[in-house]
């Protein structure tokens, strides 16, 4: 009878695509899940690599000028003006040669 | 070759110059020197290559070029003879240019710039050039000779070129003569350089008896010239000591007596040099200072064990004159010293005649202090702020005005930069974490008034030397937003202090919103920068500070000065406006032409009026007054 194969071709298809949106809803659900824990640990810089990441996109470059990056000493180490500056510029902007 | 009088400065005379070359051997470096030479602006010139006697393919091959005149020496007779010779075959009309032949040339218009600065000042005799190692380190902005060691020094030698010594025309002692202009007027009276000499010192020798003569020897800093140095002269090190040796007790014997005769005071300096602090950093400049002005300085550590600050100060202060100075011996009881310090140090003051230099950031001084105070001749301050706050706290000795200054040879508009080439217009601070410098406050407004999406950054350098404070801690505590303005951070990085004027030439605009200031050196050497500057309108530093050069923050009053520091205990200091900095911040961001106006009125008044040169002749008319 070709309304009951219908029927139940319908009813199957029904069932395969709320069986699909509550995998995808409980994919969604481990997935935020997972970026919460990420947002809660993870520091922005690093939220934002992997934005970026996810994305195509390359890393920013880690300097040494942030204070996530920095590690707390009070020893002073000396350096040169011109090579803290252009490696303060670099890190502010993500190039390719610099995500290698 | 390129139009020479459109080139020309105004005024910029074209009397004729014969260019003296002196070369032996080496034709590799002859030959180079002659093409750079001859492929800059040479007009009215000649230009005359002294053989020196070459045994090698030297004199075939000059004879080669077209455009030049060769004199050929049957033997080497060394730089003194070899350049006589030279100087002998030329028009005595003519002004002449001794030059190495280990010299590259890379500037078009350095001979129209020295011609310039000699014609500048009919006083003028000689003029030298800045001159540069092939690597681009400095090598020579003028010479100096201290009378305690008769050992000339560059200055300026082995720092990296960041455009220091640039001016025109500066007044030094001496040059080395790899490149000297000396005027016809300064040879017709004096003549040649002196037989006394084979090799080595007939340079500053010359400079003498031009000064002797009644005329300066200046560097022009707007021509820098390649000095491949040594390139040619013989290289055995031990004939090259030897010579060097004897020319120097030549040197001695001739000039000894007239070079320690030029001090007309002697002083015992004592204070602190060698450590990385802001007593330590002026001391240094105050001492060069002195002895420029004629001041006999030697100077001790006043510090050390048993002082409130125990360390035993390095010997090495990495610079030739202050080990000079310290090295230089002291009677017990010198006729004058100055402590320059905290005055919990003047009791080690060992002159005569006793002077107290000190400063604080608060609006008076510690009982002690006064104490102190009380038993010096006078006391010295840098500001009316300080003072008054000494008369406030009951000083009752004479208090005199001796303000700090800046060496505008490292600290000027025209010094190289490295700038944000993102666009960013960059707010800069530069400060010690602490209670008095009011870090929160400038980071908390900075973040809070721009958005991370606005085109500008503050960047801020941070010392942090004390380990009971966790500056990561200090800093998350102010909570400051994502989305607000961006900063970053140069945390517990000492550039040598040569370097900080491209540092701050680097930034757009300098702020110190500290709650009290002794002096604030970084602020007046941003301003000599030509920044434009935001500060708060109390302490000290209005001495310089003024609506007209920068912009002073508002304070709201002055609130009790509560800081680890046991100085401030009892005293006051200011309470700067967050909301006057948040307004001046963004004001100077959104007009960039009247913050540049301001900053290049910063540098004219700075370079007129805040030298160290300006705080040495200060120092020497207190000396004189005190019959010191």
């Amino acid at each position: 009878m070709p309304n009951d194969r219908d029927a139940l071709e319908s009813a199957l298809r029904i069932a395969r695509l709320e069986a699909r949106v509550a995998a995808l809803e409980e994919a969604l659900l481990r997935r935020s899940r997972e970026l919460r824990e990420l947002q809660r640990h993870l520091p922005s810089r690093e939220l934002l690599n992997l934005s970026r990441l996810a994305g195509g996109l390359p890393p920013v470059p880690h300097g040494r000028y942030d204070l996530e990056v920095w590690r707390e000493t009070t020893a002073l180490s000396v350096a040169s003006v011109e090579e803290t500056l252009l490696d303060l510029w670099q890190s502010l902007t993500p190039t390719v040669a610099a995500s290698r | 070759m390129t139009d020479f009088a459109s080139k020309s400065p105004p005024g910029a005379p074209s009397r004729k110059a014969t260019l003296l070359v002196l070369a032996w051997n080496r034709w590799d470096l002859t030959e180079r020197c002659l093409a750079t030479l001859l492929s800059t602006d040479l007009k009215n010139t000649e230009v005359l290559v002294v053989d020196n006697g070459s045994t090698d393919e030297t004199p075939e091959r000059l004879a080669e070029i077209s455009g030049i005149r060769v004199l050929r020496l049957p033997k080497n007779l060394g730089f003194v003879r070899g350049n006589n010779a030279g100087i002998a075959a030329v028009d005595p009309a003519n002004d002449i240019v001794l030059l190495n032949n280990d010299l590259i040339f890379t500037q078009d218009d350095w001979l129209t710039r020295l011609r310039a600065a000699a014609a500048s000042d009919p006083k003028i005799g000689v003029v030298g050039a800045r001159l540069c190692l092939p690597d681009g380190r400095l090598l020579h902005a003028g010479t100096y000779i201290l009378p305690d060691t008769m050992w000339g020094q560059q200055i300026g030698s082995l720092e990296q070129d960041l455009g220091q010594y640039t001016a025109e025309v500066r007044e030094v002692e001496g040059i080395v003569f790899a490149c000297a202009y000396i005027k016809r007027e300064l040879m017709a009276q004096i003549g040649g350089l002196a037989l006394d000499f084979e090799s080595y010192f007939e340079d500053t020798d010359y400079c003498l008896r031009a000064r002797d003569a009644g005329f300066k020897t200046v560097v022009c800093g707007g021509v820098t010239l390649i000095h491949d140095e040594h390139g040619s002269t013989q290289n055995d090190p031990d004939s090259l000591g030897r010579l060097f040796q004897t020319s120097r007790a030549t040197f001695r014997a001739k000039w000894g007596a007239d070079l320690a005769g030029r001090y007309g005071h002697r002083l015992l300096w004592q204070s602190i040099m060698n450590f990385p602090t802001g007593y330590a950093m002026s001391c240094r400049e105050i001492l060069r200072a002195l002895d420029a002005e004629g001041v006999e300085v030697a100077y001790r550590y006043v510090y050390g064990p048993r002082t409130v600050f125990s360390p035993n100060e390095p010997e090495d202060s990495e610079d030739y004159r202050l080990n000079v100075l310290s090295s230089r011996r002291v009677s017990w009881r010198p006729k004058a010293s100055v402590v320059y310090g905290q005055a919990d140090v003047f009791g080690s003051n060992r002159g005569r005649i006793k002077i107290g230099y000190t400063m604080l950031e608060v609006d008076g001084f510690p009982r002690d202090w006064v104490r102190a105070a009380q038993k010096m001749a006078e006391v010295w301050v840098p500001s009316e702020f300080n003072r008054q706050g000494f008369l406030d706290s009951g000083l009752t000795r004479p208090i005199q005005i001796v303000p700090l200054g800046v060496d505008t040879n490292y600290f000027h508009p025209g010094l190289h930069s490295f700038p944000n080439p993102h666009g960013e217009y960059v707010f800069f601070s530069a400060f010690e974490w602490g209670e008095r410098k009011e870090p929160g406050l400038l980071l908390k407004i900075f973040n809070d008034e721009f958005g991370c999406d606005e085109p500008v950054r503050l960047v801020c350098k941070v010392i942090n030397r004390d380990p009971g404070l966790k500056l990561k801690e200090e800093i998350r505590a102010l909570r400051l937003r994502d989305q607000g303005g961006r900063i970053s951070f140069l945390f517990n990085q000492e550039f040598p202090h040569y370097q900080l004027g491209s540092l701050y030439r680097s930034m757009d605009c300098f702020v110190s919103v500290s709650r009290g200031e002794g002096w604030n050196m970084p602020l007046m050497e941003a301003m000599a920068c030509g920044l434009p500057a935001i500060a708060t309108d109390w302490g000290a530093h209005r001495e310089f500070v003024h609506e007209g050069n920068a912009y002073p923050l508002r304070v709201r009053g002055t609130i009790p000065a509560i800081a680890k520091c046991p100085y401030y205990t009892g005293f006051r200091w200011a309470d700067p406006d967050p909301d006057h900095l948040r307004h001046l911040m963004r004001w100077v961001f959104e007009h960039r032409d009247e913050a540049r106006a301001k900053g290049a009125q910063a540098a004219r008044e700075v370079a007129e009026r805040w030298t160290w040169r300006h705080t040495a002749q200060k120092i020497v008319a207190r000396l004189t007054a005190l019959g010191a």
